[in-house]
């Protein structure tokens, strides 16, 4: 079990974790996502979500654990293009099937989902679907980008509580570590679009811009966590061709941080 | 002197204008096990011949259609277009793979086909069999027979004013060609707006009537419309052997 990186001071009984592979945010996490959570990655358009998300998968697939990134709005060809221009990836990973790509119109179709607003029926159906796919490609790391699209289509707030909570809960019991991408506007003072997903979901990843001095900044802050101690602080996130790379906000000589 | 087309069953033929004036749309009507699919059958393949006859079958395969023709040794020199096949391959079986995905479960397979087979084609879930039939029927150059057996399928899938609207179209071009058209209808199953809307539209409508006498069934023709010429209109017997349909006045 990949186990570096777990802060020594902690004192919650550990739970066995999952490595982001991102170093400052497993720094930020105490050495990774707890395994079995499911996370929401939150912010608005160009904060850096979806890259986040692909580093995530690109890294498990590197540490041998069958990855699945399920592409709700854009096509997964035109996404798999995103990945290519990183250093560290190999893309015989795709070729091998440790890097997968599931478009979900694809997965609505098969179900025969081809009304707008989807049923309680379909949500379970949607939730069968997805662990079907976990439990045939032994799938450990997931990411679905984003969960707001799926939301758009379930329409009511118990529709999308009963999903978030099922498909938790099926990707939990798989052992699968999981990623869904939540689209806010740059404005919202809430984490979710429809509120209901940050209540349910493991933990939140609230992702930002920040304007200093004229520049635009990215920024992520770890909002919560279960089964972890984490920093809450701000942190500066880079998108450079060796991955995501976070260094602390400064502001008025706080680091935040533990 | 009208210039008119046989049904393929003489005694109608006579008792209406020597057959069909060209240009007429024809409504065969009655209930299940009248004959109503037999005497478009026949209807069809008497126009063998001379016409371009173009049969749309919803219910049965082609196969079916032709070998019934076959048994009765009718022509069967024709096209089929079969929207019920087309149904069965673009609607019905999508169904059926819908529900073994949400019971057995969804593979990485089951993805993966998808995608080569989108790529080759596009359309396929867009279909809307009403268009293909009017699209089909336009398309026929003169002298032509169109055979459609039957309007309820049409009826079942789409809105009856868009099957009214589609009727009307094929009656036209029908008119304007010159060519004639038969359309089968079940009775009993449809709201009278709806089946006093299409007897409007069509130019002649036959009834197939059977009704039990005794131990037996009596056949009735019912010729109950017959545009401009109400005179024509009228009760026929018809009797339906190995050699097809017959039929005398009564």
């Amino acid at each position: 079990m990949a186990e570096e990186g777990v802060s020594a001071d902690s004192e919650v009984l550990e739970r066995d974790r999952c490595p982001t592979g991102i170093e400052g945010l497993d720094n930020i996490l105490n050495g990774g996502i707890p395994r079995g959570n499911t996370i929401l990655f939150t912010g608005s358009c160009g904060t850096g979500k979806t890259t986040l998300s692909l580093e995530y998968l690109v890294h498990g697939a590197l540490a041998g654990e069958n990855c699945l990134f399920v592409s709700v709005t854009e096509a997964s060809e035109k996404l798999m293009k995103n990945v290519i221009p990183y250093d560290f990836f190999d893309e015989s990973l795709i070729k091998k099937g440790k890097l997968v790509f599931v478009d979900m119109p694809i997965i609505y179709e098969r179900l025969g989902m081809t009304e707008m607003e989807l049923s309680m029926e379909d949500v379970e159906a949607l939730v069968r679907a997805l662990g079907n796919l976990v439990d045939e490609l032994s799938i450990k790391r997931l990411v679905i980008d984003s969960v707001t699209s799926v939301c758009y289509r379930l329409k009511t707030e118990e529709k999308i509580r009963n999903f978030i909570l099922k498909v938790g809960k099926a990707l939990s019991d798989r052992g699968c570590t999981s990623l869904l991408i939540s689209e806010i506007s740059p404005s919202a003072e809430r984490y979710s679009l429809y509120g209901v997903e940050e209540a349910i979901a493991d933990g939140i990843v609230l992702m930002g811009n920040l304007e200093r001095r004229g520049d635009l900044l990215r920024t992520l802050q770890v909002v919560k966590m279960r089964g972890t101690n984490h920093s809450r602080a701000k942190y500066v996130l880079d998108l450079t061709p060796a991955g995501i790379l976070l260094v602390p906000l400064l502001k008025g000589g706080s680091t935040g941080g533990n | 002197m009208v210039d008119s087309v046989s049904f393929g069953i003489p005694a109608l033929d006579k008792a209406i204008m020597d057959g069909i004036p060209k240009g007429y749309t024809v409504l065969c009507i009655g209930m299940p096990g009248a004959g109503v699919e037999l005497f478009a059958k026949r209807f069809a393949s008497a126009g063998a011949k001379n016409e371009n006859v173009t049969y749309f079958s919803t219910s049965e395969r082609d196969d079916d259609v032709l070998n019934t023709m076959k048994d009765f040794g009718w022509s069967t020199d024709m096209k089929i277009v079969n929207i019920g096949t087309m149904y069965y391959e673009k609607v019905l079986a999508r169904h059926l793979d819908v529900s073994k995905y949400r019971h057995e479960g969804l593979s990485m397979m089951d993805i993966r086909q998808f995608k080569s087979r989108k790529s080759e084609e596009p359309e396929e879930f867009t279909t809307n069999f009403l268009t293909t039939l009017t699209y089909e029927v336009s398309k026929l150059s003169p002298p032509f027979r169109i055979v459609l057996d039957s309007l309820n399928f049409f009826l079942e899938y789409y809105p009856h004013d868009e099957v009214l609207s589609a009727l009307r179209t094929i009656k036209a071009h029908t008119q304007h060609n010159e060519g004639v058209a038969l359309v089968t209808l079940v009775k009993g199953v449809l709201d009278s707006r709806t089946e006093s809307g299409i007897e409007e539209i069509v130019d002649a409508i036959i009834e197939l009537e059977r009704q039990r006498d005794g131990y037996e069934f009596k056949r009735n023709l019912l010729i109950r419309k017959v545009r401009n010429h109400p005179e024509k209109t009228g009760i026929l017997a018809y009797t339906i052997d190995d050699k097809g349909i017959s039929a005398k006045g009564v």
